[in-house]
């Protein structure tokens, strides 16, 4: 690299299961809120107040501290047409950018493969996690998916001086040999990625120190590890979490599990800034929050069912804070069965944060021309 | 003298429940019992990759839900399964004392776990093992008139009668298909004079045994037919001896006379639970989806009924698993009670 | 080291079921290898599961509700199945005919589907094409229940002869015209499925297939060159007769159970790997009138099934249920199982649950770095658990041997894992360590570390990574 100037990072925070944007980001004022929500419900004097109609949900105190830094862009009635109430399909739907059709390959995937189409830096993106999201999969294209990054690699379970012999005869195992066909060189080229990807990763917990301490769960301790890989310079551009398996899915019992997890999130999303602020790594980052759909408008008496019409967030020191796109109405003939109305395509957010932050073209990513939004300082 | 004889028969009250993992509703519920003041307590094993919706749900017979307690706990890793005092792994029953405190069996962990009517924990007991006093997958419970236990001890094949504090009375019942002989017994109630029913669920009958364990009668033979049986899970006994069956493997209960014969039989009659209808209310195109909705009808059996409990108003209680859902039955009897003409 | 007999049998039950521990293959062995596969081949002359002991357990198993249940039941039948070759021709045709759970959210529906292969899976091609136009999860998952007489939808028309039953082309031509894709799909208008009961309050309930006469297009349809009012029977029955029909089948069979092909979108163009092996299924094909397993039979009974040793990169669900059945757990039910099903998932293999109707890429496209390194860990793992009855059995019997020296020690470790066999340098390399490791005393507790470890180390490399 040559150029003096940082390359632009992006962080993925999959909130799995639907998250309940109403509940997120809640229109307090309206009479309509209260009517829908008789038991699943912050009441007014608990708002986090933006303006004289919405506010956040307590749980969001220390995003709500990052939004009025002017660094957190809101955006609003976020979804797609004809929304599929599925996990699995809308997920789906999110991952790789394909409404109308099962598609396999993700966003990300593309992405990266643009980015690094020779797979040259194996850690081009990171994933943090058991399995790779679909978002980040795309034939030919390595991406790490790290459960552990203490003790990511082969042979984990081989301890000690032994495990150093263990992967000293697997690196000479798996180095390339001569005639042993098209099919075992792969598995050598692949397994030798896998060594050295495993190699490089396993310093940054090394090269890492912080006054900041994040909290005792795996979003806080995936955001640490999002932290650590970005600060210690890989050249990693896209990294990825998920908040564990369907913990949004908040069916019952949802005033104290979603504010708990609100608050673990936030949290972890504030602690995330500032560590990255203090290795002077949080210029070139930008955070995207994102959920798979929001949920039903009415509330069925200890929690709430899936619906559409989610909020996402976008954070980070180049972002300009603010709201965008229009808060759904709550009106019942502006619903789609029972549901906020979508007005934001995901495929532009998405756009606007490949092109005017990623400096990439987002048209083949995410599948066409979506409008924009303006939410990236130039 | 000819006279013709009445029938008693069961008429369907309303049903309890929808499918959640936590709050009101159940998820795959296995047991219940009756408590004070129509309290009810129902064991939920939930699947097991949501530990999180193992617990024991406190509601009411006319469906105000109270709270829960007592959660699941992962099993990711099963060696290092963390089994604090009051979680649960595989729970499968649940019984009161006469101090209205919950006993919760845990078969996997062969452990009870005591708790207040409240659901505070308050005590445990349980080793694994065959000897006195241990037991090897516990499944159905039941406080006799003593306040002991009656502890099914599936898989070592016999009953146990334990104090409340788990310590050893008496056993019996061995392995084998003879009479009082067990292959893996399940649900166990007693009548009012002490006599103890036990569902013997792999040689498909139910055998009623003294207070003592003397064996005095079975009922029920492998098959689908009137008083057939296809591994009935539960079975209970109400204050005039009629006995009721979770037959659970031809999804239906069964009502038996004490003599052990054949009087009823339903497969369910489930409706519109009011746990039900604020789900539907919430997901409002549900109601027009049912309405269009082919074969309907299907949701009203019984799926998975897993265990019966009666109370002492002659309430029938039939838990099903797979529906997460309570149906509530009463009997009815020939009794004239002196209403209008 | 181990016989010719026995290296043979570690292929066969690699291939048409999921491995075995040495003793089986052993008690096989004894028993002969055609009388091996006449016994696979007859799987209802074994005991299925025991299923009211499972739901007695696994309480969730009577509902079959959410995805991730039913994969943990897939994944238990895999690891204890006693029809092995019943269990992977569901497995195989789960590749082909797919159905994901993205589009469908009921896991339970998917099973139903699966039990359809399970039973009619190793029977005549036809009746099960058929089977599978009526599967409800079939008519939700490729919109035929949104095509109608009067606005076709070409969905499972044209899966049906692209990834069912015929492919695009073979030998360089088509095997089908645009115009036979609309006429099929005309013949399966008005299979339908019936209005399903909403999801709440209770949870799901069965999908039900219905015809509906009044949408179905009675009309005149040409297809594959012959005409009349076909219904999409009709069309079934003239498609199990074409070359190609016989030539898809056969070519997905070799691919599964004999030698990694390429993927299916270049059959058309690219020529069997073994065109003598493919000609031979098809006149099996033809001559049972469409049997599955008259194909089968001479498959597993050919020397170029035989000769096929490490053709194969081993499928995810195929490295998990091997690796099981090899340190025997969850031989009976117990908590814990969901995380080992999830393993398939984190390996790229998301059982009823595939990425599209295409399915899995297979052969080496399992294999990319994140995926390469949950297989290895995963199997060191398990094989390393010196607690486990099958690690534990392998620690004694080599004990029992008295196997004292490193490179004895591997042969048989080799032999244990399934006759596997390592380049020179690879044993070299493993010698030198376990040289290293000190001595090697049968029946210590350090012995049994070193042969834990000699395991861990051979799962390891690239050749275990086939079958």
């Amino acid at each position: 690299m040559t150029s003096t100037k940082k390359d632009p990072v992006l962080a993925v925070l999959q909130l799995s299961g639907g998250n309940d944007g109403l509940n997120t980001i809640i229109p307090y004022s309206d009479p309509l809120y209260a009517d829908n929500r008789p038991s699943v419900r912050v009441s007014e004097d608990q708002v986090l107040k933006i303006n004289d109609s919405i506010g956040f949900n307590p749980a969001l105190a220390p995003i709500k501290e990052l939004y009025d830094q002017g660094k957190v862009a809101i955006i609003q009635g976020v979804g797609y047409p004809n929304p599929n109430r599925s996990h699995f399909r809308s997920m789906d739907i999110w991952h790789t950018c394909e409404p109308e059709k099962v598609g396999s390959e993700g966003w990300l995937g593309r992405a990266i493969r643009d980015l690094d189409p020779q797979g040259e830096n194996v850690l081009t993106g990171v994933n943090f996690g058991r399995g790779l999201p679909r978002s980040l999969a795309a034939p030919g294209v390595p991406v790490a998916s790290v459960g552990n990054l203490e003790t990511y690699g082969v042979l984990t379970g081989i301890e000690g001086d032994q495990r150093t012999e263990a992967l000293d005869i697997f690196s000479r195992m798996y180095s390339p040999a001569m005639g042993r066909g098209q099919v075992m060189d792969y598995l050598s080229h692949t397994g030798m990625d896998a060594l050295k990807g495993a190699d490089i990763l396993k310093t940054a917990p090394e090269k890492y120190s912080s006054s900041v301490e994040y909290g005792n769960n795996s979003v806080a301790q995936y955001m640490r590890n999002i932290a650590q890989t970005h600060i210690a310079g890989f050249g990693t551009r896209f990294l990825y979490t998920t908040a564990p398996y369907n913990s949004f899915d908040t069916h019952a019992g949802q005033m104290v599990g979603h504010s708990a997890l609100w608050s673990e999130v936030s949290n972890a999303v504030s602690d995330f800034h500032t560590d990255l602020t203090e290795s002077d790594a949080a210029d070139n980052m930008v955070l995207l929050v994102f959920t798979e759909f929001g949920r039903r408008v009415h509330d069925n008496g200890s929690g709430t069912d899936h619906g559409s019409g989610g909020v996402a967030f976008v954070i980070g020191d180049s972002v300009k804070g603010g709201l965008y796109g229009e808060y759904p109405s709550l009106a019942a003939d502006k619903l789609l069965e029972g549901d906020l109305h979508f007005n934001n395509d995901f495929r532009g957010l998405y756009s606007t944060l490949l092109e005017q932050w990623m400096g990439m073209d987002a048209k083949a990513v995410v599948g066409g021309n979506f409008e924009q939004m303006d939410f990236i300082k130039a | 003298m000819a006279t013709q004889a009445l029938g008693v028969s069961l008429q369907y009250s309303h049903s309890i429940g929808r499918g959640e993992f936590s709050g009101p509703g159940f998820r795959n519920p296995v047991a219940l019992a009756r408590g004070a003041d129509d309290i009810m307590y129902v064991v939920n094993r939930s699947y097991e990759y949501r530990p999180d919706g193992k617990r024991v749900t406190i509601c009411t017979v006319d469906e105000d839900y109270i709270g829960e307690f007592a959660r699941g706990v992962s099993t990711a890793g099963v060696t290092d399964i963390v089994t604090e005092d009051g979680s649960l792994i595989w729970p499968t029953s649940v019984a009161l004392d006469q101090d209205g405190n919950v006993y919760v069996a845990d078969e996997w962990l062969n452990r009870i776990s005591i708790f207040t009517s409240d659901g505070e924990w308050i005590g445990k007991f349980g080793t694994e093992g065959s000897g006195d006093g241990e037991f090897n997958r516990p499944s159905g419970m039941v406080f006799d008139a003593d306040d002991n236990l009656l502890l099914v001890d599936s898989q070592n094949n016999r009953i146990q009668k334990l104090t409340k504090e788990g310590k050893f009375i008496s056993a019996f019942g061995s392995k084998g298909s003879g009479d009082g002989e067990f292959n893996l017994p399940w649900g166990i109630d007693v009548d009012v004079d002490g006599n103890i029913y036990v569902a013997d669920w792999r040689n498909d009958r139910i055998q009623k045994f003294s207070k003592d364990g003397e064996f005095l009668m079975k009922l029920g033979t492998p098959g689908e037919g009137e008083g057939e049986l296809n591994r009935p899970t539960g079975v209970a006994v109400d204050r005039t001896g009629m006995i009721y069956v979770a037959d659970w493997g031809n999804e239906r209960m069964q009502m038996f006379d004490p003599a052990g014969k054949f009087v009823y039989l339903t497969t369910g009659n489930g409706d519109i639970s009011k746990w039900g209808k604020d789900k539907l209310d919430a997901n409002a195109e549900m109601w027009k989806e049912r309405e269009i909705a082919q074969g309907i009808e299907r949701e009203r059996d019984f799926w998975g009924p897993v265990a019966v409990t009666v109370d002492d108003q002659d309430r029938v209680f039939v838990v099903e698993s797979c529906r997460n859902r309570i149906q509530v039955f009463r009997r009815q009897e020939p009794m004239f009670f002196g209403g209008r003409l | 080291m181990a016989s010719p007999d026995i290296e043979l049998m570690a292929h066969l039950m690699r291939r048409a079921g999921f491995g075995a521990t040495y003793e089986e293959l052993e008690r096989h062995a004894a028993k002969g290898y055609d009388a091996t596969v006449d016994e696979l081949l007859s799987p209802k002359d074994q005991p299925d599961l025991e299923m009211d002991l499972l739901e007695r357990y696994f309480v969730d198993w009577k509902e079959m509700n959410a995805l991730e249940v039913n994969q943990a039941y897939l994944t238990y039948r895999m690891i204890n199945t006693e029809r092995p070759l019943q269990e992977k021709m569901t497995l195989f045709w789960h590749g082909i005919f797919c159905v994901g759970n993205s589009k469908c959210e009921h896991g339970g529906q998917i099973q139903t589907q699966l039990n359809m292969f399970r039973e009619l899976g190793m029977g005549s091609f036809p009746k099960l094409l058929l089977a599978l136009s009526v599967d409800p999860a079939m008519v939700f998952y490729l919109d035929n229940c949104m095509s109608h007489k009067d606005a076709i939808n070409e969905n499972f028309g044209r899966e049906l002869l692209e990834l069912f039953a015929m492919g695009v082309g073979m030998d360089g031509h088509a095997n089908y015209t645009e115009e036979d894709v609309k006429e099929c799909a005309r013949a399966f208008t008005g299979w339908t499925i019936a209005n399903a009961i909403p999801r709440y309050p209770y949870g799901r309930h069965p999908s039900q297939f219905a015809f509906n006469a009044a949408d179905h297009d009675y009309g005149e349809k040409t297809f594959q060159g012959e005409t009349g009012n076909f219904n999409g029977d009709d069309i079934i029955e003239i498609i199990v007769k074409q070359p190609s029909a016989a030539r898809f089948i056969a070519r997905h069979l070799y691919n599964f159970f004999v030698a990694d092909e390429p993927q299916v979108p270049a059959w058309q163009g690219t020529p069997p790997r073994d065109i003598d092996a493919i000609k031979e299924l098809e006149d099996a094909y033809f001559e049972s009138n469409y049997d599955i397993t008259a194909m089968l039979r001479v498959l597993f009974k050919s020397q170029w099934f035989k000769d096929a040793r490490f053709e194969k990169v081993k499928s995810p669900a195929e490295t998990v249920a091997g690796t099981m059945r090899l340190v025997q757990d969850f031989t009976s039910p117990k908590p814990g199982l969901h995380p080992i099903a999830m393993e398939i998932r984190y390996m790229g293999q998301d059982l009823m649950n595939p990425p599209t109707v295409e399915g899995w890429h297979t052969g080496q496209e399992w294999i990319d770095s994140g995926t390469l390194v949950e297989r290895i860990n995963f199997t060191a793992d398990q094989i390393g658990n010196v607690a486990l009855p099958g690690v534990k059995a392998i620690i004694d019997r080599l004990s029992s041997e008295g196997v004292n020296q490193p490179d004895a020690l591997i042969a048989r470790c080799l032999d244990m894992l399934g006759a596997y066999s390592l380049p020179e340098e690879t044993r070299n390399y493993l010698v030198e360590h376990i040289g290293r490791s000190g001595e090697l005393k049968p029946g210590t507790e350090a012995y049994g570390a070193q042969v834990a470890q000699t395991l861990q180390l051979i799962v390891a490399t690239q050749e275990y990574q086939f079958a």
